[in-house]
């Protein structure tokens, strides 16, 4: 039986305006494994966001613990929280959020080298790999202006697998895109999605994604309605 | 790769970094030039004393600063001369009097007389003649920086000081004093024009034979001058400067506008330096969402204000440097002693840092959680 790389138990989340209190992720408890396309659909509002940014350490959710690779990281303090983001995640925006100062390359080995590691020369060619990959093998010293959108979110791909991480966390990351782009990039993060040491998780409004995941999430106001793999389970 | 990406972020947002540069360049240079004129001044202050070449100043009781002194009979150089530590005395006498310019104005002027052959005491600098010239029983010195004021008179001219004839022998580069324009001659012609009481002087110069020490020969001299102040020159220096500094409210107005320099100077770094971190606001939460702590953050913005001081330090150093050139043998008074430029590179980096503060807390504020927004 295969692990789970990421486990959320009665996690929730609440918003405070000042005045009120409300609930914007409702108790939700969930795995996700590696070696599948997991995407998390639900209408705008609906709390996406919120759940994804719990998942990747960056929101504190208000109950509930996370566990990553089953160990628990719900009460580490901020910046233990950081470091585990560096080494275990990669994260991929709506818009690509390149660092307009730094050139292509260097927006993909900022992620290994901000905590004031080296950035070694293995590294730069990791990068250079990774980036030709994706087809941006003649783009390594070009600024992130000379780019496309599709190309800058190819580069923030690389940048978010630079670190080899445990979870690819992807917020819409073709919303901004054109359909042509959005393709290039999904069939992308499709073919990430098979290595088995890895889990993938996107967040979408677009109906017209579906097709690429392996197992799909619904939400909407904050609850989790939909889940093909305890649907597959109760069907079966 | 902080440090680097401290520093691309500073090449890529030229115009903050260059106004945030330009507030490091103020403190060096406007805090750097308020000192070197008040060093200069300082200079001016004691500048007999210090040009002397004596080890003790002995001066009339209870004077506090050179140029306050009063007049002490000048037998006082025998009383001295004849002691086991002393290997000279030599009486000085200054005050003021008017010279008549070529156009026939009155200027005031400082007159200095020294006593021959040894001339203790006198210009230490000169742009024409020497010595020498104050040998000449009618010979004067005039300062090439007052020269135009007077009328431009060359070497050889006449001309009249206190209603007494005497002429131009030898010109002084960059002699100055800071109570009066310095005008040398023998200790007989001063009588003359100042119109000093007879056998009477301002000070007597005395210099130590080789390894006295000198706080025994001070004791000494006391004990033989009870009615005199007797002074080392250093002490006698320190204490002239500290009387103008006090009574003239001069520290005061120099320690107002250097502080308005480096107050300037802060808040246009930290002005700069804030819109700077606000315009990155965004790339600071990709970097916290990619695993930068706060530490990290707050490391580039510290090493980009010490960046940002550095090369600031160094421009501003550069312009201090063309400026003290520039003052150089002018009527101008600049000197900054050597001890200063650190001083001043090591708290202008400290300001700089100072003045990025309010860029770092708003630095690591920013929300890793905002990207997502
Ligand atoms: N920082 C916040 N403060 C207050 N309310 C928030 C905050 N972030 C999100 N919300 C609210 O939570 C709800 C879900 O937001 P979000 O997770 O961003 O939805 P989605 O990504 O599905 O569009 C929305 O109603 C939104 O207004
Ligand atoms: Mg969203």
């Amino acid at each position: 039986m295969i692990q789970p790389i990421l486990q959320l138990e009665s996690v929730t989340r609440d918003f405070s305006d000042g005045r009120t209190i409300r609930r914007v992720l409702y108790k939700t408890d969930m795995s996700i494994f590696p070696g599948e396309f997991t995407i998390i659909a639900g209408p705008s509002g609906s709390g996406k966001t919120t759940l994804l940014t719990i998942m990747g350490l960056i929101l504190k959710p208000t109950e509930g613990e996370i566990s990553i690779q089953n160990e628990r990281v719900t009460h580490l303090p901020e910046n233990r929280l950081a470091t585990v983001r560096q080494q275990k995640y990669g994260f991929v925006f709506q818009q690509a959020e390149l660092l307009p100062a730094l050139n292509v390359i260097e927006n993909v080995v900022v992620a290994s080298g901000i905590q004031g590691q080296k950035v070694s020369a293995g590294l730069r060619k990791k990068a250079a790999e990774l980036l030709d990959g994706f087809g941006m093998g003649d783009c390594l010293s070009m600024t992130t202006q000379q780019l496309s959108g599709g190309q800058k979110q190819r580069v923030a791909i690389a940048r978010a697998l630079i670190n080899a991480p445990a979870l690819l966390l992807c917020d819409e990351p073709t919303s901004a895109l054109d359909s042509e782009s959005s393709t290039i990039v999904l069939d992308a993060l499709k073919q990430l999605s098979k290595d088995t040491t890895r889990g993938l998780i996107m967040v979408t409004h677009d109906p017209r994604v579906f097709p690429y995941a392996d197992r799909l999430i619904k939400i909407e106001n904050g609850s989790i309605v939909y889940d093909s793999r305890s649907q597959g389970a109760q069907e079966a | 790769m902080r440090s680097r990406v401290a520093f691309k972020i500073l090449l890529h947002d030229r115009s903050t970094t260059a106004g945030a540069l330009i507030g490091v360049i103020a403190i060096v240079f406007l805090v750097g030039q308020q000192i070197s004129v008040l060093f200069g001044l300082f200079t001016y202050m004691s500048v007999l004393v210090d040009h002397g070449g004596a080890d003790i100043w002995i001066c009339s009781k209870n004077t506090d600063n050179i140029n306050g002194a009063g007049y002490i009979p000048e037998r006082y150089v025998d009383r001295v001369s004849g002691l086991a530590e002393v290997a000279w005395a030599e009486p000085l006498l200054f005050g003021g009097a008017s010279l008549v310019t070529r156009d026939g104005k009155n200027e005031a002027v400082q007159v200095v007389g020294l006593r021959n052959p040894r001339g203790a005491a006198g210009p230490w600098r000169f742009y024409e003649g020497g010595q020498d010239g104050l040998l000449e029983f009618e010979g004067v010195t005039i300062e090439r920086l007052d020269a135009k004021l007077y009328g431009s008179p060359q070497v050889g001219d006449s001309i009249e000081i206190g209603n007494v004839h005497v002429r131009v022998s030898a010109i002084t580069q960059s002699v100055k004093g800071f109570a009066g324009r310095l005008v040398f001659t023998n200790m007989v012609k001063a009588h003359e024009i100042i119109k000093s009481p007879p056998g009477r002087c301002k000070a007597v110069l005395v210099k130590l034979n080789d390894g006295v020490n000198l706080q025994a020969a001070l004791e000494r001299v006391r004990s033989v001058l009870p009615g005199a102040e007797v002074l080392s020159a250093a002490e006698l220096s320190r204490m002239t400067r500290i009387y103008y500094v006090k009574n003239t409210g001069m520290g005061g107005s120099f320690g107002l506008s250097t502080l308005i320099g480096a107050l300037v100077g802060i808040i246009i770094i930290t002005l700069t330096m804030y819109t700077g971190v606000l315009q990155r606001q965004k790339d600071f939460a990709v970097l916290r969402a990619l695993g930068a702590r706060k530490l990290d953050i707050f490391i580039i913005v510290l090493a980009q204000s010490l960046m940002i001081g550095i090369v600031g330090v160094f421009i501003g150093f550069l312009l201090l440097a063309g400026f003290l050139s520039g003052t150089l043998d002018s009527p101008l008074p600049s000197y900054l002693p050597l001890w200063i430029a650190p001083v001043l590179a090591g708290t202008t980096l400290a300001m700089c840092v100072l003045g990025s503060l309010l860029a770092m807390r708003k630095a690591i504020s920013v929300e890793p959680a905002s990207v997502f927004r």
